[in-house]
């Protein structure tokens, strides 16, 4: 992909970033803001846009990733439990109470269920010195089986209000968003991006096989646990600032592979930025066409997106990992 | 005193393995690779052809023994530096990802900060594949994809090559040609060459020929006094003779014991 195709993609997000601060059940003139505009704007708008598109960015990343340490098309960030261990996490924070302490208290909670999942993955994913892509896919599935048996356990005999806001948090709630949480995900979000970019070529040399990175100068098991500590950070910190949200992980990076190409040194940072603008798009839309109502932005992400997968899968002729 | 030619780049002293404790896969293996040589590592399914050739190049690590590249122990190389002096080519290729023929052989860049002499269009056409550099992968032919991958190594520019079956699945055709191309770049180059093979025939036509059972070397030397009837029969459990044509090239010859 040339630069200028690559500057073209950075001014979508920044058009995307922009349009969706404007737009929404209340659509605001930048040029002539009020008071109650510019509260919308600063108190609700921004955060959640910044929100979407941090959410957006770590996801689509870790997917590639993923999916290319994995070496499976079908890998996306929940895959390896984080979702379910957060979800599992949060819901027993609501449950205690301690969503009245702080606003910090739940996103906290499940970035530790995130972090502690992602550790225990790759505690079982570990053997013989390294970690092995089949053992982390196994440990991921099965663990995300126990976390959601448990979760969907107390959701069934716990109380309403808790169950709502569990729910909330399962299916993804941007509503949520807040600046508190921001300069935390963001940290943690660009630490997880800066070493998975950093560790591109080592990422295109796994996909060809462990022996093949061996190799060309990798160490295979150094190498994997860098990249797999990038996705747990990142998707942890997704999942703390507004729950998961499903779709983007899984197909972003696929959609990027199709019209830029299986090099990683640019597939992370595109899925990164197709993600965030994507999210933003989705979020924008499932706040304004049912308005007052909400829409959550992993339904319209999936209705979106799917088609034009679908619709690239015939146009293209390669399938890839 | 070595020559230049002569100099052993590969040594494997008293080299043993398992892959169970206890279980020697492999058992007390010695021998050299000099400089510019062309080596083929002859044996039946699971002798451990492939095993010799992981060890070699570092993915396994002996648990007996020593190996040393360029007179030095192979696990005192960091990564990158091993990967400039040795190349290890898997047998199974079965690659799925979209790469373009460009963007795999640029990979052989990686273990370097300034890039060696080989450019990648050099490396594209020395294999023949100059119209396709911008095709994927994933719509190459077995050969094609082999001779891609070759062109990486050439990019690597490493001075050993171990290639594990290069030759397997490949039709006749593909197996001459890239024997061809092999030997213009061993000649080009002088890139030494070990090679793992399970065709006798082919093997007779190599210089030097490494003959393996039950992870033990039965001999090793140049085809006519290592593939013998004899030594052939105990590696293969088969009755196999070496027979010659009129024109003077030898064959394998077996007999269906069953």
């Amino acid at each position: 992909m040339s630069k200028i195709k690559f500057l073209f993609l950075i001014s979508v997000l920044v058009i995307t970033f922009s349009v969706s601060l404007f737009l929404g059940p209340r659509i605001i003139n930048p040029f002539e803001l009020n008071g109650t505009d510019k509260e919308i704007l600063l108190m609700i708008r921004l955060p959640r846009v910044i929100v979407a598109t941090l959410m957006g960015m770590a996801l689509g990343a870790s997917g590639a990733v993923l999916q290319g340490i994995l070496r499976n098309p079908l890998a996306d960030p929940y895959i390896l439990g984080i979702s379910s261990g957060s979800a599992l996490a949060a819901t027993l924070g609501l449950l205690s109470g301690m969503y009245m302490f702080s606003n910090f208290s739940i996103p906290l909670t499940a970035f530790i269920g995130a972090s502690i999942v992602s550790i225990l993955v790759g505690l079982f994913g570990w053997k013989k010195g390294g970690l092995w892509p089949g053992r982390l896919l196994l440990a991921g599935i099965g663990l995300s089986f126990l976390f959601y048996a448990i979760l969907m356990l107390i959701i069934s005999i716990s109380a309403n209000e808790v169950t709502r806001r569990a729910l909330l948090w399962i299916f993804g709630d941007l509503s949520i968003a807040e600046w508190s949480l921001i300069p935390y995900g963001f940290l943690f979000i660009l630490a997880g991006l800066y070493i998975c970019i950093s560790r591109a070529k080592a990422l295109n040399a796994l996909m060809l096989g462990d022996d093949f990175a061996h190799s060309l100068g990798f160490s295979v098991h150094r190498e994997r646990l860098l990249l797999f500590a990038s996705v747990a950070i990142m998707t942890s910190a997704s999942v703390s600032l507004g729950g998961t949200i499903g779709f983007i992980g899984l197909i972003i990076p696929h959609i990027v592979r199709f019209l830029a190409g299986a090099d990683n040194k640019k597939l992370i940072p595109l899925s990164a930025l197709c993600g965030g603008a994507f999210l933003c798009i989705a979020d924008m839309i499932g706040r304004t066409i049912m308005s007052p109502a909400e829409i959550p932005s992993g339904i319209i992400t999936a209705i979106i997106g799917s088609p034009y997968f679908l619709y690239l899968l015939r146009k293209k002729d390669v399938l890839s990992t | 005193m070595f020559s230049v030619h002569n100099y052993p780049i590969l040594e494997l002293n008293n080299v043993s393995f398992s892959y169970e404790r206890g279980n020697n896969f492999i058992y007390n293996l010695n021998f050299s690779a000099g400089n510019g040589e062309f080596i083929g590592f002859l044996g039946a399914n699971g002798s451990g052809k492939s095993t010799i050739l992981k060890l070699a190049s570092g993915i396994l690590k002996p648990s007996h023994g020593e190996i040393k590249l360029w007179g030095k122990s192979l696990q005192n190389y960091s990564n990158k530096d091993r990967a400039k002096l040795l190349c290890y080519l898997p047998q199974l290729l079965d690659i799925n990802v979209p790469f373009t023929v460009r963007e795999l052989v640029k990979m052989g860049l990686y273990p370097y900060d300034i890039p060696p002499l080989m450019t990648i269009e050099e490396a594209i056409a020395l294999v023949g594949l100059q119209e396709k550099s911008e095709s994927y992968i994933t719509t190459l032919s077995g050969g094609e994809r082999r001779r891609v991958f070759i062109a990486m190594i050439l990019v690597q520019g490493a001075g050993l090559l171990l290639l594990d079956e290069p030759l397997a699945n490949l039709d006749i055709k593909y197996q001459i040609e890239l024997l061809r191309l092999l030997r213009e770049l061993k000649e080009k180059k002088n890139i030494s060459i070990l090679m793992a093979l399970h065709d006798i025939n082919i093997a007779l036509h190599f210089e030097k020929v490494l003959l393996i059972k039950d992870g033990t070397m039965l001999g090793m030397g140049n085809p006519e006094t290592v593939l013998t009837g004899n030594l052939l029969s105990k590696a293969f459990d088969v009755n196999i003779e070496i027979r010659k044509h009129d024109s003077g090239r030898s064959y394998v010859s077996y007999e269906d014991t069953n």
